[in-house]
């Protein structure tokens, strides 16, 4: 049992735990326990210090979008983009709900508004004092500077005037050929309006300090918005569940929409002459409506673990059109010389070529196939990423499987040549199965490549998915989408993290003994 | 025609293997090698390392491009490597991603392309059977022994039913003992079915207890035949009979005393070419014969 465990961790690559199942077995504890530390104690304790190094470096550095989020912002916002996310699973699902249930749901989201009301009426008393005593403290702090402010500007106002009229008294003093006279009169002038300057920039300062007492954050004020936001969007929520619950609920629109075509159907039969000829159209209006109703589908926006599983999707179409194209050039290009001189120019030429220049060209390509993105089966946004990531990632696969071919053991082609292989059952028997390995460690980076590659094609092409979500994200500008960007770190890193160790797991399937590993 | 084919199994006719040097010249490795074997035979060829004696087996396999000269197999000229003359290699070069029946099937499916798959299966599992692989036919090679890998090599072989059995050094990585196993396995095989088979290695015991004639090589470049000794011992060969038998260590000594002059006269000729004797036995006082001029031979190679 204990060598299954350990077997099966070690081709799942979670070689990491191989150590604690010992210990749980009791092998040799201290070794294990010098393992558990070594293996899992000290990338623990490092990812740790980073935390702390984080939390206490972000919030000294204020932008646009707030402050720089600390890892227990960046937590709350993952939860709120899940929460969100069962949100819009819940109204969804009212939207289809009928018969009892549907009652059985109104009742409950009305309770639930019933209580959330004096909830409401409390943080919204709790704001309205929060503001007042916010204005309150802003306006005393504001009040003595600005009376420093007024002073001044009044005593520069009239010192100027002062200055300006000395000057043109001056005037009238100096004599049509006093050069030295006039000169000196031109420093005066000069000298005035530096000295208004000075003034200028005094008042400015001032004028600034007094932004800087505006603008001062109230953590009450602060506290009463979240609180008040809180309950709000919870307000919204069940308002838009009991919408949807009610009339807007699908189940409930066909029945009125079936009402009605019943109705116009009892007419019908009653009609006679021309009335006879508009109780048809009604009908067969009546009738469009009703499958229109039936096929109709909650408006859901896209939420982020959506666009995950959609970029998940669009990386896999990617990686597999780069597979089918790269497995196969590759081959070729390990088997014969003649083809791989052909190929290389090709190769080494788009291979450092950017996603940021394949996507638009491929947008326009795809674009030209494609007349109505909506009505597509496959959105043209989508199918660009995908093709973006299929151009970018095949390179490694292409050069580790010509690699791998290539790198075909000798022997094991005299082999073939004794027994007088055919091409196929040498291609099928030999050549592929001794370059697997490389072949799937070509296709591990291609994946990897692929995943990064996505995020700008998505984000780019406005293809819904992560890249999308990161580019709203930034479009919104708030502190908090600002906070939902570094989640999309975390998610894309992991799930990156977790493609990997799928090929590895793969590669390691497909590997025997002592064969070429990973480049 | 029959009992001249016999006689005549395998030729191999003033064989040449020249490798081009940078400066446009003919490095011949091997120059001029000559045998006849006989149907059913065992020969094989021993010489100093370097000699050139792969370089003919390589190029009876027909995985060695023949520089000049002919092999000729039942009467006919080979053209390329097959599955008539099939190869032990040094290393026992099994597919490793396949199990040792399968690697053995390999071959057999090429020989007997019309028979069922099961029938495939039965025979790939008697020759398995006879290399003593019973219990390990769904092995892969990584989890076998050097030994048993070899074993699977020898199978794969011989399920190919070969006109001709060429074994590289087979037992070259093994250590002494799987040797003489293996070497006995082989023995077992060929008492059962008669292969002509052409051994090439540099263990002069090996040698003298698996083979009916021992061809020594003349050291390289230049290489040929140098001397053919008959052994004296009958068959089926009883590796004690063998070692009892009288003329065993005359036979070793003067095989070994051969190589060792071979080695002191190029010593002492430098780049010059080895001495060259032809079928003589047991009789190593022979002066060395002049060697032939160079353009004298390359114009011979051109008449053939």
């Amino acid at each position: 049992m204990k060598y299954k465990i350990l077997k099966a961790l070690d081709i799942a690559g979670l070689a990491v735990l191989d150590p604690i199942v010992r210990l749980i077995y009791r092998e040799e504890p201290s070794e294990q326990v010098r393992k558990i530390i070594l293996f899992i104690g000290i990338p623990a304790f490092t990812f740790l210090c980073f935390m702390v190094l984080w939390a206490y470096i972000a919030p000294r550095h204020t932008t646009k979008s707030g402050e720089v989020p600390t890892p227990a912002v960046v937590w709350d916002s993952a939860k709120s983009v899940w929460v969100f996310h069962e949100r819009e699973n819940i109204k969804e699902d009212d939207f289809r709900v009928s018969g009892e249930e549907r009652q059985k749901r109104i009742a409950m989201v009305s309770a639930e508004l019933e209580k959330l009301k004096p909830q409401l009426a409390k943080v919204d008393a709790l704001l309205t004092k929060a503001q007042e005593q916010a204005k309150a403290e802003t306006d005393k702090a504001v009040a003595p500077i600005m009376a420093v402010f007024e002073e001044t500007k009044a005593k520069y106002s009239a010192d100027s005037t002062a200055r300006k009229k000395a000057l043109t008294d001056l005037a009238g003093t100096i004599k049509a050929d006093d050069k030295s006279a006039r000169s000196e009169y031109l420093k005066k002038v000069e000298a005035h309006l530096a000295q208004t300057d000075v003034e200028k920039g005094n008042l400015q300062q001032i004028k600034a300090q007094m932004d800087a007492v505006m603008n001062r954050k109230h953590q009450g004020l602060i506290e009463a918005r979240l609180a008040k936001n809180r309950v709000a969007e919870k307000v919204q929520f069940y308002s838009k569940r009991l919408e949807n619950l009610g009339d807007n609920n699908q189940q409930q629109k066909v029945l009125a929409a079936k009402e009605s075509l019943d109705k116009e159907k009892e007419k019908f039969s009653q009609a006679s002459g021309r009335a006879l000829y508009f109780s048809a159209l009604k009908i067969q209006r009546a009738e469009d409506r009703l499958g229109r109703i039936e096929t109709s589908t909650y408006a859901k926006p896209w939420t982020f673990p959506a666009q995950i599983v959609r970029s998940l999707g669009c990386v896999f179409l990617g990686f597999v059109i780069a597979t089918v194209i790269a497995v196969p050039i590759g081959i070729l290009c390990g088997l014969s010389p003649v083809f791989m001189a052909a190929m290389t120019p090709l190769i080494s030429l788009f291979k450092p070529v950017s996603p940021i220049v394949w996507l638009p060209i491929v947008f326009i390509i795809v674009g030209g196939f494609i007349d109505d993105p909506e009505q597509a089966p496959v959105h043209p946004a989508f199918l660009s990423s995908a093709i973006t990531v299929a151009l970018c990632s095949l390179w490694p696969t292409l050069v580790n499987t010509a690699f791998g071919v290539a790198a075909i053991d000798k022997d094991h082609l005299n082999v073939a040549r004794v027994l007088r292989l055919g091409f196929w059952s040498r291609l099928f028997k030999i050549v592929i199965p001794s370059a697997l390995p490389l072949i799937f460690a070509g296709l591990r980076i291609s994946l990897g490549v692929g995943w990064m590659v996505l995020i700008a094609a998505e984000l780019l092409s406005s293809s819904e998915g992560i890249g999308k979500f990161v580019w709203d994200m930034f479009n919104n500008g708030s502190s908090q989408t600002f906070a939902q960007m570094f989640v999309v770190v975390f998610v894309v890193g992991i799930i990156g993290l977790m493609l990997d160790r799928t090929m590895i797991v793969f590669q390691r399937l497909v590997s025997f003994d002592d064969a070429p590993t990973a480049i | 025609m029959s009992n001249n084919l016999q006689d005549k199994y395998v030729e191999i006719v003033n064989l040449v293997k020249a490798y081009p040097n940078p400066f446009g010249e003919d490095i011949r490795v091997v120059d001029g090698f000559d045998l006849r074997i006989k149907q059913g035979e065992m020969i094989g060829i021993l010489g100093h390392s370097g000699c050139g004696k792969s370089t003919v087996l390589t190029m009876v396999a027909g995985l060695n491009a023949i520089s000049g000269g002919n092999v000729i197999v039942a009467g006919k000229e080979i053209d390329g490597a097959g599955p008539d003359r099939s190869v032990v290699f040094q290393s026992p070069c099994l597919f490793p991603w396949m199990t040792a029946l399968g690697n053995v099937m390999l071959g057999v499916k090429r020989v007997y392309p019309h028979a069922s798959k099961k029938e495939r299966k039965e025979l790939a599992e008697y020759y398995l059977n006879q290399v003593g692989l019973a219990d390990a036919m769904h092995k892969y090679p990584r989890e076998m022994s050097g030994g048993m890998q070899q074993r699977v090599g020898i199978a794969r072989a011989i399920a190919l039913k070969p006109k001709m059995l060429l074994l590289d050094e087979p037992f070259g990585r093994l250590d002494s003992l799987t040797r003489m196993e293996l070497q006995d396995v082989i023995i077992d095989i060929l008492n059962e079915n008669k292969v002509t088979t052409l051994l090439v290695t540099h263990d002069v015991d090996e040698a003298i207890y698996m083979c009916d004639r021992i061809v020594t090589m003349t050291n390289g470049p230049h290489a040929r035949v140098g001397r053919i000794n008959e052994m004296p011992f009958e068959r089926p060969r009883i590796r004690q009979e063998v070692l009892d038998h009288p003329e065993y260590y005359n036979i070793r000594g003067s095989l070994i005393q051969y190589l060792e002059d071979l080695e002191h006269e190029k010593e002492k000729q430098g780049q010059e070419k080895p001495p060259v004797e032809e079928e003589t036995f047991n009789d190593q006082d022979d002066l060395p014969k002049t060697p032939k001029d160079k353009t004298e031979k390359s114009e011979l190679v051109f008449m053939l």
